[in-house]
């Protein structure tokens, strides 16, 4: 049949494992002796945006949190289930946490520049990870800059202080912080709340430039963002992945009553 | 006021390709009945029940056409939210999707005039339907183009070359009504070359509305407003 509109869309449930960035198998957490996330499994495909959403304290950041086990950093956790990244089981007991957090960049709902200059805000993991050649360095921080759409602004500044971008540039130094490592998966949480509808207009269309460099899952309490930006969607509800699929199909016809109730704001 | 939509201005590139795709589909589907149309013509005038078959068979085309261009017009309202000028452009298009879809079934109709063997006898009834015909054709070019360059002007002078079209139809139901009267054994003949006639003036009616669409998405108002009619003295003068 004749078609109009191309798409590549593949459903979840075709995705092989070439095209999987993340296997999460049977994910369970629980952290200060609560179970936050409850029985999770989900493909998160490759090159592509993937959106959670859902209420505030379902288990988005949580499950956002799982794939670089930075739900370590709470006292109280228990994680049972598997995480497989690259054909490793990163909640393995032979996983280094260091190593793999090097592959998956995170930029935070605020950005948070380091008291020093944009240029060493970039290059900073590089130098923990014992960069020292300045050739290199620059052209890291050079090529993160402008992956991120930040090097025409800040070109003539590098070495001014991070603290002095506005909001919106900062969260786009953030961005470029986590793209200097080359990381295979850059998980955004919230990454525009704070910043106003043009901007985050311009850091969805990055993450849109960015998805073919990287793997992309975002938390985003905005519906309209989660609609918009992303290739595929998670609903989750009370630690529960109530439904997991193309976002054309999730927002146009869920498949779920509980989905169409949230995403029309019938819910509660 | 007059509002030109500029498609490729969005900070979303892809949501610019979106738009983009929607408008083209549109044309896809205006040159697709476009051709059909011709076809049926050819098919009526040289009694060609093959070509008219194809003509029939094709009309699926369209109607698959039709559903995905309403399919992929909720898809983005769904998922981008289009407010002002693109809510326009959106709800012009899913319209006028629905209106070319009807214009195929039209078209469908008058070539099975051809494949069932009932091309009426009376020379002068055929070349009624065939004068209609090839006026439909140019009103189609004439309210696609307008479409496509989003002119106003072109709208209203395309809604106009329906009046013409109404005049040929109520003629040539004269000539139809005195061809019946002399040979009333033909009644089932004759009861399907009427309607292919109505379908012919349907197809007119249809490009109007499109035409009055056209309108609705560059001033936001109806072309029959109250508020519209010093506007189209404007743009004819």
């Amino acid at each position: 049949m004749f078609k109009l509109f191309e798409r590549d869309v593949i459903s979840v449930d075709e995705l092989s494992k070439e095209q999987t960035s993340i296997d999460v198998q049977h994910l369970s957490v629980s952290l200060n002796a609560k179970k936050v996330l409850n029985d999770i499994s989900i493909r998160i495909p490759k090159n592509k945006i993937t959106a959670l959403i859902g209420q505030s304290g379902c288990g988005k950041t949580t499950l956002l949190n799982s794939f670089n086990r930075m739900n370590e950093f709470i006292n109280k956790h228990t994680v049972s289930g598997e995480v497989w990244i690259d054909n490793r089981n990163i909640y393995d007991k032979k996983e280094r946490v260091s190593q793999l957090r090097t592959q998956i960049g995170m930029v935070f709902q605020r950005p948070n520049p380091f008291p020093m200059s944009i240029y060493d805000n970039v290059s900073f993991g590089l130098r923990i990870q014992g960069e020292s050649r300045r050739r290199a360095l620059d052209d890291s921080v050079e090529k993160a800059l402008r992956n991120a759409a930040l090097w025409d602004e800040v070109r003539d500044r590098l070495f001014d202080s991070a603290l002095t971008l506005s909001g919106g540039q900062q969260q786009r130094l953030m961005i470029a912080r986590a793209l200097a490592l080359e990381p295979k998966i850059l998980l955004l949480d919230e990454p525009t709340s704070a910043l106003d509808p043009l901007t985050t207009l311009y850091i969805e269309e990055l993450i849109v430039e960015l998805k073919k460099q990287c793997t992309i899952i975002i938390v985003t309490h905005n519906m309209q963002q989660a609609a918009r930006v992303s290739d595929y969607a998670a609903f989750i509800h009370t630690g529960e992945l109530i439904e997991y699929s193309d976002s054309d199909s999730l927002f146009t016809m869920p498949n779920k009553q509980q989905t169409e109730d949230y995403i029309t704001g019938r819910y509660g | 006021m007059r509002r030109q939509i500029q498609l490729n201005t969005h900070i979303s590139a892809k949501y610019n390709q979106e738009l983009e795709n929607l408008k083209h589909s549109v044309l896809t589907m205006s040159g697709v009945l476009e051709q059909q149309l011709v076809n049926t013509l050819v098919a009526l005038k040289e009694n060609s029940p093959s070509l008219a078959e194809r003509v029939a068979l094709n009309d699926a085309r369209v109607d698959s056409m039709e559903s995905q261009v309403e399919q992929e017009c909720m898809r983005i309202i769904a998922k981008r939210n289009p407010t002002a000028g693109d809510l326009r452009l959106v709800m012009t298009v899913s319209k006028t999707a629905t209106d070319l879809e009807r214009i195929g079934d039209e078209i469908a109709r008058v070539a099975k005039l051809v494949t069932k063997n009932r091309i009426p006898s009376s020379e002068i009834v055929l070349s009624g339907m065939m004068d209609i015909g090839n006026r439909n054709v140019a009103m189609m070019r004439a309210t696609f183009d307008a479409f496509a360059r989003q002119d106003d002007k072109a709208a209203v002078l395309a809604h106009q070359q329906d009046t013409q079209i109404d005049r040929v139809y109520k003629k040539v139901l004269e000539q139809t009504a005195t061809e019946i009267q002399s040979s009333p054994q033909d009644i089932a003949i004759w009861m399907d070359v009427l309607w292919a006639i109505r379908s012919f003036e349907r197809i007119g009616d249809r490009c109007k509305s499109v035409c009055e669409y056209v309108i609705y998405l560059t001033y936001g108002r109806d072309l029959n407003s109250s508020s519209m009619k010093k506007t189209v003295k404007k743009l004819l003068k």
